[in-house]
């Protein structure tokens, strides 16, 4: 049974009239087990591999190889089904025609799945909406299967009317997760991190197709480590407070102020997804009311729920004082994943800047990401950084854009702008 | 902190033993060994092994049943509601609707062992921990006889908050049978009074010295302030600076208590009390119940009274905001009630609304006596009167007679 506990870092500590309450709170998952076994309900992986007609013979050949090496990681029992996706998208294996879109994996499911696979052909355009709605369709064929996860790879920018994507991005989300990968630099990563965030996923660049097998592996054996099929982060906060933000900060950063649903006035529920045994970071600020010097109050109880079940819960809280020393130390994890999203969000827009021909705001912004990489020590953000930008000062945010940029690598700085180091606690 | 035998009445040194104030005449009491046994003065302060014999013999002497009641339990069944919004308050220990830290039953309780007596014990704003205490007896029916004890533990020392809960308890079982009535004389209703006043503040440092074994550095000690209400008499006594009142409706208010600190030594020697209760060293206390006390003999008193009003016994936490009488009986007013429970949380929040810097005591008990007329007790007896025949022993705290 899985186990878990929560710690907060905060300063409690608010001056005179001080009204914001900053907090990081950690929580920890042990023993979570494996997927779909864990009694209440079962899991299911739907593969969806792009077989348009830009998928090369390399990529597409990488990509079978791909998608074989992730469904040799589905444990056995768990629901599966395999999506070709072009302008439409096609259920290539269990070939139903009526009924449950999924089977259970065992041995021979797994080699049907395998030379399923081995048979496709990139023909046809790229409307990736309809794979979504597909999968959704057949996580909803199979009604014991609560746990849903797919896995997506594209090699190209989305072919469809403006908003299709979007609606179909709404329609699964809350329904299943979704780790997306994009091969080769025809892809907009924009376009793909909007997909996994709204589906609580990664997205990642797969610039050689020698490296996809490896990849898919991983996302598929991470998926079947995650025992735990689903749960939300809970905020309570008193009466007459405000929820300036919540946002998950590692091992990604992830807006979550948006995602609130009310279980009461006063609390708000957060989607996390399943978890693996893990440890994540949120970052949850509030405003409350100011009280007089020597109250304390509790500004946010910060839980995580299955279903209505309260697992775990951490105490963030306010205290006022007039001991300056203890009102102006800032938390260093606070200031640490406060300065990590400012990083994510510097690259984000520094590439945003390039891409337009603003190399003036590019260059302040990505400057300012190498300084907050630097105070951080988010060394792959410096690593990934250097090869966009050429630092003349590292301390002062001093850069110039380099001449030349393999798209690569701009694709790869964009993609892990939201992974997060952490700091020793 | 002196802790060297001084005048009640002027403050001067005194030698121990003595009867009489050197300097001013002031009536002593008896000394610990002396030849009479009876004290003269209510007001002086008697040795803990005075003996009465006398007094040991029932009926004069002592109630050979119980009639207080019992104390009313301190742990409140069921969490009290948020203080500052009446929410729920969660096991977590915060309000669930406004966040509000609720106090740990240690920190903030209530008591209210009948309708007319009601207590709250409260930590403060200031204080990381409440080191008040309180005890509370009451007879079921309003005015008969009710005991209101406070302690307040000294913050510098340790495990206090323990010790003064300890002794207020041990202290309260002592006088849970009526005050013996002595053999008819005021003399000897005095000095059996005085005799059990003493065992209670015995009893309530034999609790505290036991919150700590020998050779603590810093041993926990506190201050002790006992009203007895039975029927239209007062009998009170205190060792430090927690204090009694009697508060009449419509008419002037007297403390019955007098401080054992140096801002009572200033305002015996002739300082204007505000001036001397926010000197420097105004709440060093010059007596105290502890391992490192020396005298802990009670100063003890009696006053009848008359006509409608409230007995408020408090620690410092309240009368610092509201030293005079007039000033506590106009809070009384201001806050608009007259249920004793209601009146001791309305006192014990406005003192929090003034800083809340010390832990906050008030015990209240409702007085609705028959008025003072012809044949009735006068309030506040004054000591010009020492012969009044209802008024056996009348006793005005000293400055408002002599300050």
């Amino acid at each position: 049974m899985a186990e878990f506990t929560a710690a907060v870092y905060q300063n409690e500590f608010l001056p005179d009239g001080g009204t914001d309450v900053n907090a990081i709170v950690t929580v920890t998952c042990a023993g979570a087990g494996t997927a779909g076994q864990s009694g209440g309900g079962s899991a299911g992986e739907i593969i969806i591999v792009d077989t348009s007609g830009s998928m090369g013979p390399q990529t597409m050949a990488a990509a079978k190889q791909a998608a074989q090496a992730a469904i040799a990681e589905i444990v056995d029992g768990t629901w599966f089904a395999v999506v070709a996706g072009s302008d439409r998208a096609m259920l290539a294996y269990p070939q139903v025609s009526s009924g449950p879109g999924m089977i259970q994996a065992d041995a021979r499911t797994r080699q049907e799945a395998s030379a399923a696979v081995g048979r496709f052909i990139g023909s046809g355009g790229t409307a990736i909406s309809t794979w979504l709605d597909l999968a959704g369709t057949l996580f909803a064929s199979v009604p014991e299967v609560t746990q849903r996860h797919a896995i997506l790879l594209t090699d190209g920018e989305n072919r469809e009317q403006p908003g299709s994507l979007d609606e179909a991005i709404r329609r699964a989300t809350g329904v299943f997760q979704c780790d997306c990968r994009g091969a080769g630099t025809d892809w907009q990563v924009e376009e793909i991190r909007r997909i996994a965030q709204a589906l609580l996923g990664s997205v990642d660049i797969i610039p050689e197709p020698s490296q996809m097998q490896a990849q898919f592996q991983e996302m598929m054996r991470s998926s079947m480590a995650r025992g735990v099929a689903d749960a939300q982060l809970r905020v309570w906060t008193p009466q007459g407070a405000q929820v300036l933000f919540v946002r998950q900060v590692s091992p990604t950063v992830e807006d979550l102020t948006d995602r609130r649903v009310e279980v009461n006035p006063l609390t708000g529920s957060y989607p996390t997804g399943a978890w693996a045994d893990e440890s994540r970071d949120y970052h949850v600020a509030v405003r409350v009311a100011a009280k007089a010097i020597g109250q304390e109050q509790l500004a946010a109880r910060v839980q995580l729920a299955l279903g209505e079940n309260v697992v775990t819960q951490a105490l963030v809280k306010a205290t006022w004082s007039n001991n300056s020393e203890l009102t102006t130390r800032i938390d260093q994890q606070v200031a640490h994943y406060t300065g990590q999203t400012e990083l994510a969000s510097m690259i984000q827009e520094g590439l945003a800047a390039k891409a337009s021909g603003d190399e003036a705001t590019a260059t302040t912004k990505l400057g300012r990401a190498v300084q907050l990489a630097a105070e951080t020590g988010n060394d792959e953000a410096t690593s990934k950084l250097k090869k966009v930008v050429d630092i003349t000062d590292e301390r002062e945010g001093t850069v110039r854009l380099k001449a030349a940029i393999a798209k690569a690598d701009e694709m790869a700085l964009d993609t892990a702008s939201t992974k997060t180091t952490r700091i020793k606690k | 902190m002196t802790d060297a035998p001084h005048c009640p009445s002027c403050g001067a040194a005194t030698a121990a033993g003595t009867l009489f104030c050197e300097n001013c005449g002031f009536s002593l009491g008896a000394p610990p060994t002396g030849e009479n046994p009876l004290p003269v003065s209510l007001q002086g302060a008697v040795a803990p092994d005075a003996s009465t014999p006398i007094d040991d013999v029932a009926p004069i002497s002592a109630a050979t049943h119980a009639t207080g009641g019992a104390v009313a339990p301190t742990a409140v069944p069921g969490r009290i509601p948020c203080r500052t919004c009446g929410g729920e308050v969660g096991p977590d220990g915060y309000c669930g609707q406004c966040g509000t830290k609720a106090p740990s039953e240690r920190d903030h309780f209530r008591e209210a062992p009948a309708p007319w007596v009601a207590g709250v014990c409260d930590r403060g704003i200031r204080h990381s921990r409440n080191e008040d205490a309180m005890a509370l007896l009451a007879s079921p029916t309003a005015g008969e006889r009710a005991v209101l004890l406070v302690m307040d533990g000294v913050s510098n020392t340790d495990d206090s908050h323990i010790a003064s809960l300890a002794g207020a308890r041990a202290a309260v079982e002592v006088l849970r049978t009526p005050l013996p009535r002595g053999m008819g004389t005021p003399d000897s209703r005095i000095a059996a009074v005085t005799k059990v006043f003493t065992d209670a503040v015995s009893a309530a440092n034999d609790a505290v010295v036991a919150t700590a074994p020998d050779g603590t550095p810093s041993p926990p000690s506190a201050t002790f302030v006992c009203v007895v209400v039975e029927g239209s008499t007062l009998s009170f006594a205190n060792v430090g600076d927690s204090r009694a009142y009697w508060l009449p409706d419509g008419a002037p208010g007297v403390q019955l208590s007098v401080d054992d600190s140096v801002a009572q030594q200033m305002i015996a020697a002739g300082t204007p009390r505000h001036q001397a209760e926010t000197s420097a060293q105004a709440h060093a206390i010059t007596k105290w119940l502890g391992r490192d006390a020396r005298d802990i003999s009670p100063r003890v008193g009696e006053l009848q009274v008359a006509g409608s009003g409230w007995v408020l016994v408090c620690s410092d936490g309240l009368w610092n905001y509201a030293s005079e009488p007039e000033a506590l009986a106009a809070q009384i007013r201001a806050s608009g009630t007259t249920e004793p429970a209601a009146l001791a949380l309305a006192l014990t929040d406005w003192a929090n609304a003034q800083g809340g810097i010390d832990n906050i005591t008030v015990t209240v008990a409702r007085l609705d006596l028959p008025p003072a007329g012809q044949n009735a007790v006068p309030a506040a007896q004054g000591a010009s009167d020492p012969n009044a025949e209802t008024a056996a022993y009348p006793v005005v705290p000293q400055e408002e007679t002599h300050g």
